[in-house]
């Protein structure tokens, strides 16, 4: 069938596209012919590099499939719901105040923090009667995400603290501080964050046809959404104190997935978790090759990538779902 | 046997009680029609019998039992409900939308979605995105999909609304081909009274509260639809068929 079809060449071609991400860079390393040097610059720069975007891309393909589900909103994407301004501002106030507790860890660890308390207070605000409701968390989110950005500016505009601005635009998207000593708690976070999501896959496919339709098929959508919600603040605040915010993969991967493979959830999150990732990966490799020795933001490069595509299927097709 | 039963429900959703001491069963094998104006409480009757409401006093008994202490999984085997709006928010193909009747089960029932899908005859459909169906082709495959749920009580919520009549007449003689066949019983609220004397029995519900209960034949009388609905009508009948004409 067409589907098994377009399922198996996705994962072959985020497969490929992911092994050749490690081998290019400002300079090609030949995989057959590599010597000590390159060796090292695979191991030491370019792999946890590539892993890291992996994991980036892949906690926000999935949180965006879930979101976009339990809001029953096609616009949702990870950052709605304030996380990332939480992760942000954390990371700037724990810096402020000379926080240095975790060495190179310090900015990703105050942004997990950040990121994991907004999520709480997100949800206890969206919170009422024994579950979530949408309507609350998005305005909840939406809400504290623009209180926290205000503040954030406010303490960029008054900071003269380099290291502090350093810090900040890190969080609004930057790879290259990835390194092997993130990942391990990225990983388990985003993991188990996955592992969530597909255990209440069946749940959230029953969401998108409605509460009501959801009870009916002996669901209690109140349950469900809380689950999905924890899931889906855990992954995305890995996803931001791993490498800052990036644009565009958790709003449209989704999308551009249920093109390709239809809508369920099952097969959805982690295609799009998969595809998340690879994409990331190129955006990386891209942005750290095209103008080297700079750097372009992975964002930037995502939403190049990834727009024009998503624009083209719209046109062609209708990928929403409407008559 | 009564295999639904709301027993004195009382319920409202703010401070004045809008349903009260509400009494009414559903016998199995039946069409069981809730007639009434809008705003009389249908919908929120329907709501209540599938659980989805609680009620403030009173039970509602399934199968002899109150619903409530049913687990989900347990109670979506045997009663499935459809709302009068069937608002999808994702693109999902007839196929996997009809296999989410199956999330109950941990092992795969009889039915498979191929056979379920042809019984509301919409075989050719069964890889088409939802979007691509017409209103009534869309609740066709949700009747699929609750055929798959095989639940022996269906409620519906005001499923003719905005289908043309010939779609409206084709839906009532699935229901009813669902009746005689599988033994499913309906129960199905509208406002539009013109095939209610499609149904075995009915219920007429004003203002929260039952009115009348009978046979077709009982219920579509001059006297009660002037009082249920306000308005003028005179009844024909012919072949065991009622007729009625508003004036």
């Amino acid at each position: 069938m067409s589907e098994a079809r377009n399922i198996t060449l996705l994962i072959a071609a985020c497969i490929v596209i992911v092994a050749g991400c490690v081998f290019i860079g400002p300079t090609f390393i030949n995989p057959l012919h590599a010597d000590d040097i390159s060796l090292q610059i695979v191991t030491a720069i370019r792999l946890p590099r590539v892993v890291v975007a992996l994991l980036m891309g892949a906690a926000l393909g999935a949180s965006g499939a879930v979101l976009q589900g339990i809001l029953r909103n096609p616009l949702a994407d990870p950052y709605i719901l304030g996380i990332s301004s939480g992760a942000a501002l954390f990371a700037a106030v724990g810096l402020l105040g000379g926080s240095t507790i975790f060495s190179r860890l310090t900015v990703p660890a105050l942004a997990f923090t950040g990121a994991v308390f907004t999520g709480a207070v997100v949800g206890a605000m969206g919170y009422r009667r024994g579950g979530i409701w949408p309507e609350r968390l998005l305005l909840a989110g939406v809400g504290l995400g623009f209180l926290f950005y205000a503040l954030i500016m406010l303490l960029l505009s008054l900071s003269t603290d380099e290291g502090l601005r350093r810090a900040i635009l890190w969080i609004f998207g930057d790879l290259s501080m990835a390194d092997w000593a993130m990942i391990p708690y990225g990983l388990f976070f985003i993991l188990s964050g996955l592992v969530l999501s597909l255990w209440r896959a069946k749940g959230l496919n029953a969401l998108m046809l409605g509460d009501e339709i959801a009870h009916s098929l002996g669901f209690s959508p109140r349950k469900e959404r809380l689950i999905l919600f924890v899931a889906v603040s855990l992954m995305t605040a890995s996803s931001v104190s791993l490498g800052g915010i990036v644009g565009f993969v958790g709003l449209l991967m989704p999308h551009i997935i249920r093109f390709i493979v239809g809508a369920d959830s099952r097969v959805l999150i982690p295609l799009a978790a998969l595809s998340g990732g690879t994409l990331l990966c190129v955006a990386d490799t891209i942005g750290r090759t095209a103008v080297a020795p700079m750097e372009l933001p992975s964002g930037i490069v995502t939403a190049l990538i990834g727009a024009p595509y998503f624009l083209y299927l719209l046109r062609k097709q209708d990928i929403l779902g409407e008559q | 046997m009564d295999i639904l039963e709301l027993q004195k429900i009382s319920f409202s959703y703010g401070e004045d009680g809008f349903i009260a001491d509400l009494s009414l069963s559903v016998c199995g094998g039946r069409l069981t029609g809730i007639i009434g104006a809008n705003g009389s409480g249908k919908s929120t009757i329907l709501k209540l019998a599938s659980g989805i409401l609680k009620p403030r006093a009173g039970t509602v008994k399934l199968w002899g039992r109150d619903i409530q202490l049913y687990r989900g999984k347990d109670r979506a085997k045997l009663v499935s409900y459809l709302p009068q709006m069937l608002d999808i928010s994702v693109p999902f193909r007839v196929k996997e939308l009809i296999s989410m009747g199956l999330y109950p089960y941990d092992i795969m029932p009889e039915l498979s979605p191929e056979e379920a899908v042809a019984m509301v005859g919409l075989e050719d459909k069964l890889y088409s995105p939802i979007g691509e169906l017409s209103g009534g082709e869309r609740r066709r495959v949700f009747i699929a999909m609750t055929l798959l749920q095989g639940a022996g009580i269906l409620l519906l919520d005001e499923p003719l609304a905005n289908l043309d009549i010939k779609y409206q007449m084709e839906f009532i003689r699935l229901l009813k081909e669902l009746r005689d066949r599988k033994d499913i019983s309906v129960v199905m609220a509208m406002h539009d009274i013109s095939l209610a004397s499609q149904f075995d029995h009915l219920y007429v519900i004003r203002q929260g509260k039952v009115m009348a209960s009978g046979s077709p034949d009982e219920i579509i009388t001059p006297a009660l639809l002037k009082d249920a609905f306000d308005v003028d009508v005179k009844v024909y009948r012919q072949d065991n068929n009622t007729f009625f004409i508003g004036y």
